[in-house]
């Protein structure tokens, strides 16, 4: 039996008010992602990404179509203030400018804000707050002024934070694109290791193709709908596609790539360097 | 730029850092009262002490809190200066013309100088010091809960008091940033006359504001995502208990102040009127 | 063709402070005229500090900044006449937005300058072509244009005053690849149209090892190392050491070569590794 997707868009389309005569950042935009999957979300800016995680998170209602989360219609007109906690408590979101989302001064007390609005007991916030700090590395910062620590430091307080409010998915809006390499290696560990270890749905939106090729599925947004959905090998393969709307491939794919249209075989899929020098070694051993 | 001095918080162990923030504004109000409760020299005295045992209970250096004085030394000269010419008494010590000096008024003069002194330490160790900003600003929504009962926004008052203490360094950094920018674009920030300087703000003003409002847009929809709405059915995670050894300083303060008025009576000296 | 030459150049920041923390140590360094020079390094290498050394923003505490052969503090009174010639774009310009219009904006600095009307109106008009600005865009508000388009905007504010030397600290910082790809696109053709020397700051070793002539690596407040990029990539496993992100083909080619597969010179590009790769599988 199949299990009922976590999230699914039905022709989900979205207009922003004050553009009426303007075409619809989303348009007949279908999709379905499973519980515990990891799913990165490429496109230029406009192609509607951003959009798109506005809609699952409540910020904006969509124009036309339909929208579930958990089985829950998201544009349900009669939801209940409680329906609606409980949504956005199970579906988190990590934004793109750290020091925009952090509320409290102190480290803890931020990571505390979600349980709070929630009305967890003090010992379990408590609790939870100790714990999802550990699980990204930051508890040695509990007492720490978020506007001392670095891009990194300051998104994975923002990770915490949500963690702490025990959601299902969370979706990240660019959430690496302000941060320097070093910060952008910090998060992606955190966001692989809450999706491997702990079954976390991730829907990353993002526009760095090393970090999509982390995922394990690849959804390509062009002009407000889905033009490729699959895995990265799968995605990586239609590079003119994915030219075509402004995206590059990884300089490594794009090796094999070249190679095999000048007559090498090269068996295999590639979306990282450890892949393309392995590959690369067996054809070296092979022809020998 | 970056070390502005906001709250001023010394972290220590101490059994002022270690006292409950809502105690700690109900004694500093207490001794606010205390200092108008000193009369003479002998209580005037004893307030001078008792704000000096203050420094050492809460264990931040002497020389950190006299620092913390020099903005209000202009205040300090000034009210001697006023005081010393301008109270007439019985005895006067040096008259030439129409400048008399009384010896009630250099009594006045440092009476004055030490309850503005005592006034600042005062407040500064068992508030400032002693107390995070967001200690205090849970302490105060808490005190004031009962007003909630009047419909004052309580709860959104101390919010915005905790947003202001998290994006005040930020837009103190931001200052900077964008006064860099523009000064590569050549303004001249330094000379000039005041006009010139004044209209010199204005690009880094407006971008302040544009700033600050996206970031407010941005604060909001965080905000709403991790389920704000409001302080109802909000719980905390640090819940404020009062312990027995809070009521050790209330009760040490209220005699500070019986002390005070019983040494008022000894009538030594000056009285203050 | 301007140059710059840092000598023996050092900074702190919160000097005689308990805090105080050395940024630049010791900095010998020349910024090549009518080249663009690339300045690489982490999150507090320093490069951001040696940045607003070029123009006169930071005072050195020891050493000097020679341009054309003169020292820029010679008369720290004539400092504003520096950041003219030595233009600074600043990480995320969108923020220095703030006229009616994008027009007024880029006349800005100009006229600062004290320039009169005209010249300046032929200067906007240049500086939005040479940022790749569309001229329609020039009478809107800046707060309305798209995140692009303001940084484009916040770019040609600084090309307007056309200084000798233009420094970009991470222009593309936080575009996507798209328009990452056209601002440094625009930066080559300003650079080869107008011959003025070029410095830009970034992260990313891929953009910087296809744009630039000369290249400079920051680490710990030093020079690590510079030369064009051959000579830069050629110590690719020192920069990987160091903490960079070096291009996926450097690393594919490290990898390589750390299992036994030698390749000729330094390869950055998927060009580069291309010819390689196929001299090898067709030996």
């Amino acid at each position: 039996m199949r299990q009922e997707p976590f999230i699914k868009a039905e022709q989900l389309s979205y207009r922003y008010e004050e553009e009426e005569g303007g075409s619809p950042v989303l348009h007949d935009l279908s999709l379905e992602i499973q519980e515990g999957e990891f799913v990165a979300v490429l496109g230029h800016n406009g192609s509607g990404k951003s959009t798109l995680a506005k809609l699952l998170n409540m910020i904006l209602i969509p124009t036309r179509g339909k929208l579930f989360v958990a089985g829950k219609d998201l544009t349900d007109e009669n939801m209940t203030e409680e329906e609606l906690l409980a949504l956005r408590k199970n579906i988190g979101m990590v934004f793109q400018n750290p020091d925009n989302q952090l509320v409290a001064t102190i480290v803890e007390d931020d990571v505390a804000f979600g349980p709070e609005n929630l009305g967890v007991a003090p010992e379990e916030i408590r609790e939870r707050v100790n714990r999802v700090l550990g699980e990204v590395g930051m508890l040695e910062y509990a007492k720490h002024e978020p506007h001392r620590l670095s891009g990194g430091q300051k998104q994975r307080i923002a990770i915490a934070g949500i963690l702490a409010m025990l959601p299902n998915c969370i979706v990240f809006d660019e959430s690496t694109a302000m941060l320097d390499p070093v910060g952008r290696r910090e998060v992606m560990d955190a966001i692989l290791r809450l999706n491997r270890e702990k079954h976390i749905t991730i829907v990353m939106i993002t526009h760095y193709m090393e970090e999509a090729a982390l995922a394990d599925r690849i959804i390509v947004l062009d002009e407000g709908h889905v033009i490729l959905d699959g895995t990265p090998s799968y995605v990586f393969e239609q590079e003119a596609l994915l030219k075509s709307c402004g995206l590059n491939i990884p300089q490594c794919t794009e090796l094999i790539h070249r190679l095999r249209e000048a007559g090498i075989s090269l068996p295999g899929d590639c979306v990282s360097p450890e892949q393309c020098a392995e590959m690369i070694l067996q054809s070296l051993n092979l022809s020998k | 730029m970056k070390s502005i001095a906001l709250g001023q918080y010394y972290p220590a162990q101490s059994i002022l850092h270690r006292t409950d923030p809502r105690m700690k504004i109900i004694l500093t109000v207490l001794y606010i009262v205390c200092s108008f409760l000193s009369k003479n020299i002998l209580s005037f005295g004893l307030l001078l002490l008792s704000s000096l045992l203050l420094v050492a209970a809460g264990r931040i250096p002497l020389k950190i809190v006299l620092r913390g004085l020099r903005p209000v030394l202009i205040v300090l000269a000034f009210t001697a200066i006023l005081n010393i010419f301008w109270t007439k008494g019985d005895h006067l010590l040096f008259g030439w013309q129409f400048v008399q000096i009384y010896a009630e008024g250099l009594y006045a003069a440092v009476f004055m100088m030490i309850r503005i002194t005592t006034l600042i330490i005062g407040t500064s160790m068992l508030l400032t010091y002693t107390t995070t900003p967001i200690a205090l600003t849970d302490a105060l929504e808490d005190l004031l809960s009962p007003l909630k009962k009047l419909h004052v926004p309580v709860h959104e008052f101390a919010m915005m008091m905790t947003i202001a203490l998290r994006f005040i360094p930020l837009l103190v950094e931001e200052t900077d940033k964008i006064m860099t920018a523009q000064k590569a674009r050549g303004v001249d920030f330094s000379t000039g006359s005041l006009m010139d300087r004044a209209k010199a703000l204005i690009p880094v003003l407006i971008p302040l504001f544009v700033s600050a409002f996206n970031r407010a847009g941005d604060l909001a929809t965080a905000m709403e995502c991790r389920c704000y709405h409001g302080g109802e059915g909000r719980t905390r995670m640090h819940v404020l208990k009062l312990r027995g050894a809070d009521f050790i300083p209330f009760i040490l303060v209220v005699a500070l102040g019986g002390a005070l008025v019983a040494l008022n009576l000894a009538g030594i000296g000056y009285t203050m009127k | 063709m301007s140059e710059i030459q840092l000598e023996n150049l050092s900074y702190f920041h919160g000097k005689d402070t308990p805090y105080q923390i050395q940024a630049l140590k010791n900095i010998h360094l020349t910024i090549p005229g009518g080249k663009i020079t690339g300045l690489i390094g982490h999150t507090g290498s320093g490069k951001s500090t040696l940045v607003q050394m070029l123009n006169g923003l930071l005072r050195p505490d020891e050493g000097r900044v020679l341009l054309n052969g003169e020292d820029i503090w010679e008369k720290p009174k004539n400092i504003r006449s520096v950041r003219f010639r030595v233009g600074l774009v600043m990480q995320y310009p969108e923020y220095q937005l703030f006229e009616e219009t994008v027009a007024k904006d880029i006349a800005f600095g100009p006229k600062n300058m004290g320039l009169g009307e005209e010249e300046i109106r032929d200067r906007v008009a240049e500086a939005a072509r040479f940022a790749g600005l569309e001229s329609e865009l020039l009478e809107k508000s800046p707060f309305d244009l798209s995140g692009g388009q303001k940084r484009r905007a916040a770019i040609a504010g600084i090309i307007a005053m056309r200084p000798e030397i233009l420094v970009l600290d991470e222009p593309a910082a936080g575009l996507d690849p798209r328009g990452r790809e056209s601002i440094f696109e625009n930066i080559v053709q300003y650079h080869r149209e107008s011959n003025s020397t070029v410095v830009i700051v970034s992260h990313s070793m891929e953009d910087m090892a296809r744009y630039c002539d000369h290249l400079v690596v920051m680490n710990e407040g030093e020079v690590l190392m510079q030369g064009d990029p051959n000579t830069v990539f050629s110590c690719a496993d020192r920069l990987e050491e160091i903490g960079l992100d070096i291009p996926q083909i450097t690393k594919t080619m490290l990898l390589l070569k750390s299992r036994g597969v030698e390749t000729e010179g330094s390869i950055y590009t998927v060009e580069q590794a291309l010819d390689a790769m196929l001299k090898l599988l067709k030996n």
